[in-house]
């Protein structure tokens, strides 16, 4: 069963069409990745998943059901654009509140343990208002697992979070689909970290989705290269792009090498050639790679 | 095997229940609240002392000349409306206007504030994600605004009997009895949904636009402020009661229907 089966979405704003035509296929028990650039369609697409927005064409179904069934919906958790909390009351009254809302039974044990899963129990008592950004964001996250959800939709969930926060995170996210029946939506910039999690990947551009897959699908499509430094990186380019079709510096100033050949190969070559070789080896694009790639046309 | 996922229905009842919980729960524990309670209570309290005590000032106008004799209030039940045989519209004194009816006004704030804290602090983007029935929202927060009302005109009964025995003013009904006060509460009470579903649409419509909710309430309700002394006056019976509810009923059921259309159709976010 998909968790979420969406059919030529689209949806319109005055004579913007942030999306069209969009499917979108998530299984039971994934971690979903929706990458896309910024305004490519994403929020909107989640904001009309959740509900939020009325969709302009097309057709929404969650767990089988169309995404207006109550009983589905009751079992979505969200954190889009902003937890959704009332500055003035505590972190704890904000979470017995959407307790309240979705009439969880033992709302107080509940909220303990959502306070204790996403390690906020201390600050139960801190007015929402004075949170740091991360700890908002935390709370964020404790209000869209309340009610023990069968499916995540979160946006951004990783901004404002520091290292030890994206960890807590990520041990979150695989516990909460350990079961296989639960589900989770992550929209991120942060590809690096999303990569860590995620088993499933939509990207969307303009609107539309360009490419679905899973995490194996991306390992394999990601292209290896082979990676190298030598004494002399002007003469190493030359003789370089002479011999192969794609050759590129990356940010740390080494030499990537992305036609299909061997370190050996690449190492004899320029030895013939009066080059001595300082290090080599051989890697596979990321994620954040692959997207750039593909933004800008490539095959990854 | 494949896992299996089933979910279950949620009455209506219950869906409800769990929203006016947390209504209720929440405008107990706003500040907004007690402050309007608060001003219900002290504002009569204040104006019929003040008032009592500049009876008889004598003010001149330094352009023109012209003495001016203040009238303070005779009567406790002034607060509440015009006493048989009292003056009406040909000769108004300040509670005229500036009774128990200014409340109908002043429920404006806190339906406005609550409902547009909600679109605000993005706690109805929480909610409806997972509540697809937005009717019962509209009734949830109609039935709050209502219960603040009802508190509100009785914290200004309170604030004006207390006015009254500290200013030491007449408690006489003029022939009429302590069930047509009563009476009078009730219709007040009842007419009350009449302006809070017409708060709660111009609310749900403007969202997170305070400013704009609250004039629009003011202006919205404005048309019909004139019409609350005349269905509810002091000297009120069972008709004027029944009347008020039957109103209040109507306007609740009709414009919550046209609250719950604008929820649907417009963006949550």
């Amino acid at each position: 069963m998909n968790a979420i089966e969406i059919k030529n979405l689209s949806k319109q704003f005055g004579s913007k069409q942030a999306v069209c035509g969009l499917d979108m296929t998530v299984p039971m028990g994934a971690i979903y990745g929706f990458i896309g650039e910024n305004g490519s369609g994403k929020s909107t697409t989640e904001k009309m998943i959740c509900g939020l927005l009325p969709i302009g064409g097309g057709s929404i179904k969650l767990y089988g059901k169309d995404y207006t069934d109550e009983s589905v919906r009751s079992k979505v958790g969200v954190l889009i654009e902003s937890p959704g909390c009332f500055p003035g009351l505590t972190v704890w009254d904000n979470l017995m509140l959407q307790a309240a809302n979705l009439s969880v039974p033992n709302a107080e044990q509940e909220v303990i343990k959502v306070l204790k899963t996403v390690r906020m129990e201390g600050a139960a008592g801190n007015k929402y208002k004075n949170c740091s950004l991360g700890m908002k964001q935390r709370v964020g996250i404790a209000m869209a697992l309340l009610g023990n959800p069968k499916l995540l939709v979160l946006d951004e969930p990783l901004n404002g979070l520091d290292a030890d926060g994206m960890r807590i995170l990520r041990e979150v996210f695989l516990d909460v689909v350990r079961d296989g029946t639960r589900t989770i939506v992550i929209s991120s910039h942060l590809l690096g970290e999303l990569q860590k999690v995620a088993t499933h990947y939509g990207i969307i551009r303009h609107g539309r989705m360009i490419a679905e897959m899973t995490a194996d699908e991306l390992d394999a499509s990601c292209r290896t290269y082979v990676a190298l430094q030598s004494g002399d990186m002007d003469r190493t380019k030359q003789l370089l792009f002479g011999k192969f079709s794609r050759v590129e510096t990356d940010a740390a100033g080494d030499l990537r090498v992305y036609d299909a050949t061997t370190p050996e190969e690449i190492v004899t070559y320029l030895y013939e050639n009066g080059i001595c070789v300082t290090s080599i080896r051989t890697d596979k694009i990321g994620l954040e790679e692959y997207y750039i790639d593909l933004m800008k046309g490539g095959k990854g | 095997m494949e896992a299996h996922v089933t979910f279950e229905p949620i009455s209506f009842r219950k869906r409800l229940k769990s929203m006016l919980k947390v209504d209720f729960r929440r405008m107990l524990r706003s500040g907004l609240f007690y402050i309007l309670l608060a001003c219900a209570l002290v504002m009569p309290l204040l104006m019929t002392v003040m008032m009592t005590m500049m009876d008889g000032t004598v003010s001149v106008d330094p352009q023109t000349g012209v003495e001016t004799v203040m009238q303070g209030p005779e009567n406790t039940w002034q607060n509440l409306g015009t006493l048989p045989g009292g003056e009406t519209m040909g000769g108004m004194d300040v509670f005229g206007m500036c009774n128990i009816n200014m409340m109908f006004m002043g429920v404006c704030v806190f339906v406005c504030c609550f409902i547009s804290e909600d679109f605000r602090s993005g706690y109805a983007k929480n909610l409806f994600a997972v509540r697809t029935k937005k009717g019962e929202y509209v009734i949830s927060k109609t039935l709050a605004g209502v219960l603040c009302g009802a508190l509100m005109l009785i914290a200004y009964l309170l604030g004006s009997v207390l006015g009254g025995a500290i200013a030491g003013l007449s408690f006489d009904l003029h022939g009429l009895t302590a069930l047509h006060l009563v009476l009078c509460m009730l219709a007040k009470i009842f007419l009350m949904p009449v302006f809070v579903s017409i708060f709660t649409l111009i609310s749900v419509a403007a969202k997170q636009k305070t400013w704009l909710s609250i004039c629009g309430s003011l202006g919205g309700g404005m048309l019909l402020f004139m019409m609350v002394s005349i269905l509810t006056p002091l000297a009120s019976t069972f008709f004027h009661v029944v009347l008020c509810l039957a109103g209040g009923c109507l306007f609740a059921v009709g414009l919550g229907a046209v609250s719950k259309a604008v929820l649907k159709r417009t963006r949550l976010v």
